[in-house]
């Protein structure tokens, strides 16, 4: 393992070593060679020992003095002429020392060595996150802790040291390196048995390909997840077998669809990624004429979604660079503009969608045509985060933040699968079937309850799994009641039950559990307490399943 | 073959023949054992490990390994020179003894290192 850093530095010592060797025997035989004279004027001729204890206290500067006897004149010159010698091959040899330590690749390797070892010793699954961005950021925020850690691959230093000045707990380790080249990826522990994913959400769709393919081709067994902005794009991901294709317009257009057609559909995913469990009037979108202002890869998009939802629309394509070049600014506004607003038929229209690629035209349009209709609704999007004050000041009724979107979406698929499966099950169903859910959920468990998810196994049911074992039946129902009072029931839904491949939105309360299943459950802290408590100690199961009454 | 191999192989038999000088004569007798030449002997010893370090190759490893060996026999018999002479004052059969056969530990181990030598040159010949 530090094969490597031990090779280069005993290499660059060789010459050092040399030159101390060369300088030490010159200097040791002179001095064993001359006579002296001894305390009494008898010749003498000092002994190799003699010799070598001199040196080494002359050459390091130390001196102690003239040993075993006062030198005469043949052996002081002999010894100033090796003072020189030696004490400059002596500090040649620390300043070669002290030069390699800070030699770049000599760093650069043991730096390596570093983050190799962090890798190895990581114990938990864990996500390679290429590129550090303020995307990745809140994924690191939000997945790295106990069951996820995370590893990042970042080509600028200037961004590795960015992140080291975060101070993430646990530790991110961190590695300056280009991500499509496959040795990268092999040091950042794509082969390790714990790496579950690769993350990739680079703004450009020619490497997040790259990439892909490196990682399929590296290892099969893991997750790679990774941006698409085009149609085309996500076809070839398709065909490349990549589950986890990350489309940012896709899901805004997929929202806007569920928005108009599916309120409460809309609102039940909302609700997953931390919306309340209300319908509020502002959050509905209106039903009448659409303009879709920005005709790039999200206004294709949301076009799809609006043409599904049978909605009238108008888009006008604006170039943003285009428009730098000729108005030489981004603010939105001037007579031109805005008659071409009231061309668009912005006083008829019920929504406009600001959808160009920069931020300030995207507020202005809007400002602009609320000016003009001030019961237009507005939706903005917004690409980078450092904006979203102004956004929100501007009161713009819907505001999509490209970023914050990804990295919700790519959280919620890695941290909390169930949610996310239900999201997908949800799409499936009608308005009717999500208004009851959101009914029911809003009586039981009130306007803003939490959703927790579990699985039925040793580690998160102890009690349960006991149970299991011995062939129990312990159904859904059971494990509702009150561990206070088993004639009363906790105020907990079950909204979802996963067992191996099959899903179960909204399982019966009947329905008997078994080893393995993944339940998403929703409720508050205090309930859900009350379940795990139940599930994990078995004199509370023991005593919500009646045991005492039953003859078994 | 280049200066390098040259000088490094120069090195290493060097080495053996210095070695082999020293230790050569009575072993019970000091005065057929030099110290100038156990002087020498160490310092091309030294030398000899210092050429080889860093070396990624496989007989390269093992030269370093052989030559810090002799290294060390050759140092112990300097130190027990010393010690004879200085702390015990006299010289034993048994002192001069240890330091001859110290050396002749080290003349083994420079054979060795001159063999594996050998062999690799007549391997690359061929």
């Amino acid at each position: 393992m530090n094969e490597q850093i031990i090779w280069i530095v005993l290499k660059r010592l060789r010459t050092p070593f040399l030159i101390i060797i060369a300088t030490f025997s010159i200097s040791i035989l002179g001095l064993v060679l001359i006579p002296g004279l001894d305390d009494s004027g008898n010749v003498y001729h000092m002994t190799f020992f003699d010799a070598f204890y001199f040196v080494s206290y002359m050459a390091s500067t130390i001196g102690f003095g003239e040993a075993p006897y006062t030198f005469n004149y043949e052996q002081r010159i002999w010894v100033s002429f090796a003072i020189y010698f030696t004490v400059i091959g002596w500090f040649y040899g620390i300043g070669a020392t002290v030069s390699l330590m800070q030699d770049e690749s000599l760093k650069k390797a043991i730096h390596r060595n570093t983050f190799r070892r962090h890798v190895k010793r990581l114990r938990t699954p864990f996500y390679i996150i290429l590129g550090y961005n303020s995307i990745t950021k809140s994924i690191i925020d939000k997945i790295n802790g106990d069951d996820y850690r995370v590893v990042v691959l970042e080509k600028n230093e200037d961004k590795i040291d960015e992140l080291m000045l975060e101070n993430f707990y646990p530790n991110v380790p961190a590695f300056m390196g280009d991500a499509t080249k496959q040795q990268m990826l092999k040091i950042a522990g794509i082969h390790h048995k714990n790496c579950a994913g690769v993350i990739s959400l680079f703004e450009n769709d020619m490497i997040n390909s790259q990439i892909a393919t490196i990682c399929k081709i590296l290892n099969k067994k893991i997750d790679v997840i990774v941006k698409a902005t085009s149609p085309q794009q996500v076809k070839h991901f398709k065909n490349m077998d990549l589950e986890h294709i990350k489309n940012p317009f896709d899901i805004i257009s997929k929202r806007i669809f569920y928005g108009i057609t599916a309120p409460h559909i809309w609102l039940l995913e909302m609700w997953v990624y931390g919306h309340i469990l209300k319908l509020r009037k502002r959050d509905r979108f209106p039903k009448g004429r659409y303009i879709v202002y920005g005709y790039g890869r999200m206004g294709h998009a949301i076009i799809e979604g609006l043409e599904k939802a049978n909605i009238e629309y108008i888009t006008k394509d604006l170039d943003t660079q285009e428009y730098l070049k000729e108005k030489n600014t981004t603010i939105f506004g001037d007579d031109e503009d805005i008659q071409s607003l009231i061309d668009l038929g912005v006083q008829e229209s019920d929504c406009i969608i600001a959808a160009t690629k920069d931020d300030l035209l995207n507020l202005t349009i809007l400002n602009s045509a609320k000016q003009l209709n001030p019961n237009i609704f507005t939706i903005a999007r917004e690409n980078s985060l450092d904006d979203l004050n102004i956004f929100k000041a501007a009161k713009v009724n819907k505001i999509y933040v490209v970023e914050k979107l990804l990295a919700d979406v790519t959280y919620n698929y890695i941290a909390r699968p169930l949610a996310d499966l239900f999201i997908i099950e949800a799409r499936k169903k009608d308005e009717e079937w999500a208004k009851v859910i959101v009914n029911l959920l809003n009586n039981i468990t009130g306007m803003n309850p939490m959703y927790f998810e579990t699985k039925i196994d040793e580690e998160h049911a102890h009690a349960l799994s006991l149970k299991l074992h011995d062939n129990q039946a312990v159904s859904l129902a059971n494990l509702r009641r009150s561990r206070a009072n088993r004639e009363k029931i906790l105020n907990l839904v079950y909204l979802l039950l996963k067992r191996g491949e099959q899903v179960y939105l909204m399982p019966d309360s009947n329905m008997q559990l078994q080893m393995g299943d993944e339940l998403l459950i929703v409720s508050d802290e205090e309930n859900y307490d009350d379940f795990d408590y139940i599930v994990n100690n078995i004199y509370e199961l023991e005593y919500v399943l009646g045991y005492s009454h039953e003859t078994n | 073959m280049n200066l390098h191999k040259i000088i490094s192989g120069s090195f290493f038999i060097l080495a053996m023949t210095i070695n082999f000088g020293f230790f050569y004569g009575d072993p019970t007798v000091l005065v057929e054992h030099s110290a100038f030449e156990l002087f020498a002997a160490i310092i091309v010893n030294l030398v000899a490990t210092v050429l080889k370090l860093g070396d990624r190759t496989q007989l390269g490893a093992v030269l370093l390994a052989t030559s810090i060996v002799a290294d060390i026999q050759l140092i112990a018999s300097a130190t027990v020179w010393a010690f004879a002479k200085y702390v015990m004052s006299d010289f034993g059969i048994e002192a001069v003894v240890a330091i001859v056969s110290l050396s002749g530990g080290a003349l083994l181990a420079n054979v060795v290192s001159v063999i594996l030598f050998i062999g690799d040159t007549l391997k690359s010949k061929r």
